[in-house]
């Protein structure tokens, strides 16, 4: 069964058309909602919760009609929103077992179920505290712990690695793709990276301006983003000329390069070759790439 | 992250329950909110010493009754007579119920459940209205049950009691709607509860001052009018004319069942503020 199916899915509002003719499908597992800032990602997973009438259309989540059967949906379906959405007054324990019970859950099962997720998204001792004092961090893992809770079959996470420092976005990636492989609950992720989620999705839709450009299995886009930024001080033409003799894939992006990297040896014929030419090493990056970026690379632009 | 959290995750399989359940649970969860329960004390300290207040003249009233042997204060009046503290109580704790959600934007995480909009505005409303009515309902029962106990000459006034009880659920819906409208305006607290005590404060203060200007200009029927701009007279109003009880005002009110009439539509129109401005919430 499909976990979600659109089918020429829009969305228009009064001045912007937000999805576009939106046709995916997807399987159970952890999917990335990839796109820029304002490409209706957000749009999307509203209407998918049944909460935004689509323009034209349709969508299906879990087999189930999101016009006619939204409540269905939302009971077994799990939602963390983009944006900041908890009372500070309260402790995550109380949010979480109140929002249990909101799902329908009898009250010891709430109690016994907040515990449980409270546990699993990584919340000790602060969890008795009031949410107010918590960290970005904290307060990600409560949102995704609240969306948890009722033990749904879909979550619907609505980029959740906002506002995280490194450390704090690895640590959420890693549990995000400990709930679909571990716990078996499938994922839809958004993000307006693709390099970050490369590494915990199976599948990934890319979305620019409510179109699709592309929905494919992981692996299909490893080659676009299995690359890495490389900005040297001056000599980048040297550079380029030197890396493509030895039958590195290279392209240039402003200032900077575009490594193919087959494997480990590319990093190193990367150190080596500026080491060579003596030039300036700045930055030396990969997975973070913007996905324009990777469009306009694998489109050969 | 710390290892703590590597255990197994378990599914659940047991009941999930429908939307009654749900409605209660936020209907409670939101009425302990009202009066601070689980709540730091603090919290407590407004809504439970309000409530203190109205039982005080319950208990003057028993101790009369006891002591002089000679019927206390009536029960037909005692909302009006302690008019200042409910709206003092509505105005404070409305907000409590309304504008946190709001303001930190916790509704999606309603709606993304099966709750619907509908039933949440709806048990905030059933919330604020159980507040209400055990504000009033416990001060009246508390001397019905002194006055069976001391038992005094002359049978107990009980339908006076029963009267008072049912006009005050009405008073207590009329508030409540209304009082969380307006506190839905605004998702900050204070200023819904200076909004509330403001609007009830005009409606109070300048009420008799109405009242007394038409008379003196000989208009004794616009007069009379004038207490139904206020809302606890208002409901006085449909107490005198269901229970024919003694008019808590100067010169009685219009006759007939317009003050009820004007009570329904004004709980109609506060639903329908209610239903607006959350739809307007929701669609964020
Ligand atoms: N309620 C609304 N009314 C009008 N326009 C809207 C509304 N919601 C979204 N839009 C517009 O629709 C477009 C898509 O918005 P959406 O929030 O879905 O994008 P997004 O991919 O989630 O972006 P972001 O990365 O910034 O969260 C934007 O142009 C936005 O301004
Ligand atoms: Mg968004």
């Amino acid at each position: 069964m499909h976990i979600l199916d659109t089918e020429g899915l829009t969305k228009r509002f009064p001045t912007v058309t937000a999805l576009d003719g939106l046709t995916v499908t997807t399987g159970p597992g952890v999917t990335g909602l990839v796109g820029a800032n304002g490409a209706g990602k957000s749009t999307l997973i509203k209407i998918l919760l049944g909460l935004l009438p689509p323009t034209a259309g349709g969508a299906r989540v879990l087999g189930l009609d999101v016009t006619t059967r939204g409540a269905d949906i939302r009971r077994l379906v799990g939602y963390m929103p983009e944006h900041e959405c908890l009372p500070p007054d309260v402790s995550a324990t109380e949010l979480v077992v109140h929002l249990a019970r909101m799902s329908g859950l009898p009250r010891t099962a709430a109690r016994e179920r907040a515990a449980d997720v409270l546990r699993h998204v990584g919340l000790a001792e602060e969890r008795y505290r009031p949410i107010g004092g918590y960290s970005t961090g904290m307060k990600q893992r409560v949102k995704l712990a609240q969306a948890l809770v009722h033990d749904p079959k879909l979550i619907l996470l609505d980029e959740p690695t906002n506002g995280l420092d490194p450390r704090g976005r690895d640590e959420m990636l890693t549990l995000i793709r400990r709930i679909g492989a571990e716990f078996g609950i499938s994922v839809l992720v958004t993000s307006h990276l693709l390099g970050e989620l490369e590494r915990v999705c199976d599948h990934v839709i890319v979305i620019d301006a409510g179109r699709l450009l592309r929905s494919s299995a992981i692996g299909e886009f490893t080659q676009a983003t299995r690359s890495v930024t490389v900005e040297v001080d001056e000599g980048t033409q040297a550079l380029a000329e030197r890396l493509a003799e030895l039958g590195h894939g290279v392209a240039p992006h402003g200032r900077m390069l575009l490594v193919e990297v087959t494997g480990p040896d590319t990093l190193d014929a990367i150190r080596d070759a500026t080491a060579d030419l003596g030039l300036c090493l700045i930055r030396l990056e990969r997975g973070r790439q913007r996905i324009e970026d990777v469009f306009r690379e694998t489109a050969g632009v | 992250m710390s290892e703590i959290y590597d255990i197994g995750y378990r599914h659940y399989d047991g009941p999930r329950l429908g939307r009654g359940h749900t409605t209660r649970a936020l209907a409670v969860h939101s009425l302990r909110g009202v009066f601070g329960l689980g709540r730091p004390a603090r919290s407590k300290l407004v809504p439970f010493s309000l409530a203190a207040i109205m039982v005080l003249p319950a208990i003057v009233s028993i101790a009369i009754m006891a002591l002089m042997r000679r019927a206390g204060m009536s029960y037909s009046g005692y909302a009006v007579i302690m008019q200042a503290v409910v709206a003092i109580f509505l105005a404070a704790q409305a907000p409590t119920v309304v504008a946190p959600d709001l303001r930190f934007r916790v509704l999606p995480l309603y709606l993304s459940r099966p709750v619907t909009i509908t039933e949440y505005v709806g048990a905030k409303v059933v919330a604020m209205t159980v507040a209400l009515y055990a504000l009033l309902a416990v001060p009246l029962t508390v001397m019905f049950a002194g006055e069976l106990l001391i038992d005094l000459p002359g049978p107990p006034r009980t339908k006076e009691y029963v009267g008072a009880m049912l006009t005050g659920l009405l008073l207590a819906v009329l508030l409540a709607a209304f009082g969380l409208a307006i506190a839905s305006l605004t998702p900050r607290r204070g200023l819904g509860v200076a909004s509330v005590i403001a609007l009830y404060l005009l409606a109070s203060a300048s009420v008799p001052i109405m009242y007394s200007t038409l008379l003196s200009a000989g208009n004794d029927a616009a007069a009379r009018w004038a207490w139904l701009l206020n809302p606890f007279w208002l409901v006085d109003a449909v107490q005198v004319w269901v229970f024919g009880t003694t008019p808590n005002s100067e010169g009685g009110y219009p006759g007939g069942p317009v003050s009820f009439v004007i009570v329904v539509l004004l709980i109609a129109a506060a639903m329908a503020a209610l239903a607006l401005r959350y739809r307007k919430a929701a669609s964020r």
